[in-house]
């Protein structure tokens, strides 16, 4: 698998409080991780996770505190002329949340289509825009006609879909799409998740697929990151991740994803966010672990390979012993 | 016994220049006495105006234009407020949909128990601090917190401080609005087990409105399916998951990826839920239905009792022409 | 070279999963290019029937004033402190002129005023208001001290002494004297708008695209407070009569130019309310206070138009009465 983009020990920190009580919020910590060519990353977490954080530094809205992006062999921060930065724009395109405010309400849906096509292929005469407009919206399933609509006509899910082929007109590399389908209703997403899987197959896109629904990110990604506290807790191929997790972390979030089909699981944890101000060295979920040991208290644990491409952030999975915290009974 | 609320015939327009828009279009169906009743639906299909009615929350342009709330036997349809006065929080509350939006930032928790307990005639100030540090402990909240504000509670917190506050006068049903919509899925299933304890506990009933089905697959008694202002499906909850229906639940059931078991490609509904100024014709669902003929496009369903297949105390309730005259099954 | 948009501040998570999927509005009565749409919102709402109302008949006679009034407002030669009569509408006063082709050739002043100022007070306080928050920082900073000072000093006062060092010797001075300090207002609420939509996805969206600060600052911000600056100008057009007004009234004005306010000033010199001429005084007041009128409207009108959620809704009083639903 080619290498696309490549994170290294990517660290964000923001400053709150006032003068009188200056605290770190550590939003990403340390986070490294790789995106190939032709495939789906699905980036787990529930809020205070930094997975958003993760989509704005990868997006360039920041800038990180320490740590390396590094994308098609070359490091961002070397990028100095307007064009680089055009370039990166054009092949790291977003896709963001929410359906009703990532458009502009005053313009047509073919406004954001026709600004990224003017921007980013120059060489387009007005025409070939209009014609590359309408095929960007065919391939995402919108018929051409729509582009005379505004914002408002559309329903949520339409909408989404525009902001995917504001992606695609531009001819990415890879779309990060901010948990784009979780504002939409349940029959509508299936709908979108499709898409996305059409873009790497026959666009042959990559996308890193930020969500908290572990269930729609089994259905598309093929690897998946699992967050917690702004650190990376387990990674791997998704369906190893899925079957057999190694952290416990992932277990607690699998037995709490609500499922008809199995029996009721006994999950005696309240969800209660994760403490990511000033954090102390040791690791972040040690508070709500049931098998923390005294190293969990002192020192953070660091990925480590498990199986091939299967890596977990525990001290009590890389000792060996068996991670059984959260297990379901019955799977 | 009695049931303890009994909606019938229900209908809910909002009164706009251009014309009226039906909302809630002719709902029926009863709650019995320590019953747990879901109702799902997408947006738009009026199971939050439904809600509202029934509370008799709605405000104008929305107003009831039919039917009847009954509920421990009195019409609550059509009473002002001061006589609504009497059965509101003590003996029919609501939790709503978001805690942020529904708390008063600037004011304690304590404090906020303490306006909904004078407000209903309690006056003592022991018995006020007894309490609200009574609801507070049911549901797992160290009654410190009664002087923290709102901003200083996690989310899952704070939608366990909304429920205590409908749990003031322990009513005999709490009305909750997606409760859980706005917490990740670790507070969300440990928030559906303490209301589901608290219910076995104290045998109120519960109309639990959300959009995801999944969610109250493990925790209803009954489930009603909701679409275009319309009861499409009512049935008990395991017979509705382990077989379901109505074209719509069917596509719904679908349209959930799964966790486990093997993954198979899924197609969702297409199509879009229908404008309510202009709905289609006949039924409703036939633009989107995959099992649509003719007679869909122009006659409309009623909701047709399914009880005589059989299957024990649950009568099945479903609004489709193609399952009543069995040509569909 | 271009250093990417850096945001300092955290990003707020939002919550999980609420769908807000809404059904699609079909295009019927919402298309229709603008001079249909704007004719729709003026036939149904009150406000804006009446208020467009006011403001056509006004442009009309400052457009028009020889059509309407023969006689040449600065004639005195006719008979002095006449009452109301069909030769003379509004009758004359005490130098012989006719009153009502003063009032009416007087319209044209004022409103050249109001549009005037109007225009100049809200593209100062767009520039202001809107960069200062896209721009933050020093910029911000800056902008906002120049904006505060103008706000502290009392308004009126300061046009007095602007307008008074000035010697208004034409109509233009008494433009750009009120335009000076009045800008301030509009461009807080313009700044603080600014703020609240600079969060917004469309616009990070844009920013991602690769789009440069003026342009999002020109083309996808300031379209999307259309109706703010609308209800800007129509406030400081509707300030702009009654301050010019005022002004001319305590004789800061030309007092040779046909005006409303001239013509109060000129009434209050000759104690017109006292020697039986009480229309010299009464007829540019009563104009004064129904130009002020329809811009007032207009605003309400905007508002109402551009946010449904301020619409007055037909009432059905709760308490006391039965609700009008009845068992099927």
């Amino acid at each position: 698998m080619t290498e696309l983009l490549r994170a290294d020990q990517l660290t964000r920190h923001f400053k709150i409080g006032n003068a009188l009580s200056r605290r770190t919020l550590h939003a990403v910590d340390d986070v490294s991780f790789t995106i190939g060519e032709r495939e789906i990353v699905a980036l787990a977490g529930e809020s205070g996770s930094g997975k958003s954080t993760i989509a704005r530094l990868l997006a360039r809205i920041y800038s990180p505190t320490s740590g390396t992006i590094t994308f098609a062999g070359r490091d961002v921060k070397t990028f100095r002329s307007r064009k680089d930065h055009l370039r990166y724009s054009s092949e790291v395109p977003m896709v963001f949340q929410d359906p009703f405010a990532s458009i502009n309400p005053v313009f047509r849906v073919s406004h954001g289509v026709l600004r990224s096509l003017k921007l980013h292929r120059p060489e387009l005469s007005g025409a070939e825009r209009q014609a590359e407009a309408a095929r960007v919206f065919e391939v995402v399933g919108l018929k051409p006609d729509m582009l005379q609509r505004f914002p408002y006509e559309l329903s949520g899910g339409q909408r989404q879909r525009v902001g995917f082929a504001q992606a695609l007109a531009m001819k990415p590399k890879l779309i990060l799409a901010d948990e784009p389908v979780s504002m939409l209703d349940v029959s509508i997403r299936i709908g979108l998740l499709n898409l996305m899987a059409k873009l790497r197959d026959s666009e042959g896109v990559s996308i890193l697929y930020i969500t908290h629904d572990i269930a729609s990110a089994r259905y598309v990604a093929d690897r998946l990151i699992v967050m917690y506290a702004g650190q990376i807790a387990e990674q791997g191929p998704i369906e190893d991740v899925l079957s057999a997790p190694k952290h416990p972390y992932t277990q607690l979030l699998l037995s709490a994803v609500p499922d008809p089909k199995a029996p009721l699981s006994d999950v005696a944890d309240r969800g209660e966010p994760p403490r990511v101000v000033d954090p102390t060295p040791g690791c972040r979920f040690r508070w709500r672990c049931p098998l923390a040991i005294d190293t969990c208290q002192t020192v953070t644990p660091v990925l480590a390979d498990l199986a091939t491409g299967h890596e977990v952030a525990c001290h009590v999975a890389q000792s060996g012993a068996e991670v059984t915290a959260f297990l379901k009974d019955a799977s | 016994m009695p049931e303890l609320l009994d909606v019938q015939g229900l209908c809910v327009d909002y009164v706009l220049p251009r014309g009226a828009v039906r909302a809630v279009d002719d709902v029926s169906f009863t709650v019995d006495r320590g019953e747990f009743l879901a109702i799902v639906g997408e947006s738009g299909c009026g199971k939050s105006t439904l809600l509202f009615a029934v509370a008799q929350l709605l405000a104008p342009p929305a107003e009831v234009t039919a039917g009847t709330v009954t509920f421990a036997g009195a019409n609550l349809v059509g009473l002002t407020d001061r006589e609504l006065a009497g059965v509101r929080w003590r003996n029919m509350s609501v939790v709503m949909q978001s805690a942020m939006n529904a708390l008063n930032p600037v004011k304690s928790i304590g404090a906020q128990f303490k306006d909904a307990l004078v407000a209903h005639g309690v006056k003592d100030k022991s018995q006020i601090r007894a309490k609200s540090a009574e609801v507070l402990k049911m549901v797992g909240i160290d009654p410190i917190h009664l002087g923290s504000y709102p901003h200083q509670l996690s989310g899952g917190m704070r939608q366990r401080s909304m429920i205590a506050m409908a749990m003031l006068f322990t009513p005999d049903l709490i009305i909750m609005d997606e409760p859980t919509s706005a917490l990740d899925v670790v507070a969300q299933r440990a928030l559906m087990v303490q209301i589901k304890e608290l219910q076995r506990e104290f045998g109120f009933a519960i109309i639990f409105v959300t959009h995801d089905m999944s969610l109250v697959s493990h925790f209803s008694d009954r489930l009603m399916v909701m679409y275009a202002g319309q009861v499409d499906e009512l049935a008990g909850t395991r017979t509705t998951f382990e077989r379901p229906r109505h074209p719509y639940t069917r596509g719904l059931l679908e349209a959930f990826p799964s966790i486990r078991g093997p993954k198979t490609p899924l197609r969702g509904i297409p199509g879009n839920p229908p404008d309510l100024a202009t709905p289609p014709a006949g039924c409703r669902f036939h633009p989107r239905c995959p099992y649509v003929v003719d007679m869909c496009k122009t006659k409309e369903p009623e909701l047709y009792p399914l009880s005589k297949e059989g299957y024990p105390a649950d009568d099945v309730l479903v609004r489709c022409l193609r399952i009543a005259d069995g040509s569909l099954t | 070279m271009a250093a990417p948009y850096v945001s300092t501040t955290p990003p707020a998570e939002p919550p999980a999963g609420t769908p807000i999927e809404a059904a699609p509005i079909p295009s019927r009565g919402q298309s229709g290019n603008a001079l249909a749409r704007i004719w729709r919102a003026i036939r149904s709402n009150r406000k804006a029937a009446v208020g467009s109302a006011i403001m056509v008949v006004f442009i009309f006679v400052a457009l028009f004033p020889g059509l309407i009034a023969h006689d040449d407002p600065e004639q005195d030669n006719y008979a002095p402190k006449m009452g109301i009569s069909t030769a003379h509408l509004f009758g004359t006063n005490q130098y012989g002129q006719d009153l009502f082709s003063q009032i009416v050739h007087g319209t044209r002043e004022v409103l050249l005023i109001a549009v005037l100022v109007g225009l100049a007070t809200t593209a100062i306080a767009v520039l202001v208001g809107v960069a200062g928050a896209y721009l933050g920082g020093l910029w911000d900073n800056a902008l906002g001290v120049i904006t505060d000072v103008l706000l502290v000093i009392p308004l009126f006062p300061l046009l007095i002494v602007i307008v008074a060092y000035a010697h208004a010797t034409s109509v233009w001075v008494m433009i750009v004297a009120i335009t000076i300090p009045s800008w301030s207002y509009t461009a807080r609420q313009l700044r603080s708008q600014a703020l609240t939509l600079r969060s917004r996805d469309f616009l990070e969206a844009a920013r991602v695209r690769g789009e440069r600060r003026l342009y999002i600052i020109v083309v996808e911000v300031i379209p999307t407070m259309t109706s703010l600056i609308v209800a800007s100008f129509l406030t400081n057009a509707l300030y702009a009569v009654l301050f010019s007004s005022s002004l001319q009234f305590i004789g800061l004005g030309n007092s040779s130019s046909v005006s409303w306010g001239e013509t109060l000033y000129w009434a209050q010199n000759n104690a017109a309310l006292q020697t039986g001429q009480p229309l010299w005084a009464i007829a540019p007041g009563a104009c004064v206070a129904l130009l002020g009128t329809g811009f007032a409207l207009l605003n309400y009108a905007f508002d109402e138009i551009g946010n449904p959620a301020l619409r007055p809704v037909r009432r059905h009083r709760r308490s006391g009465r039965r609700s009008r639903a009845r068992a099927a």
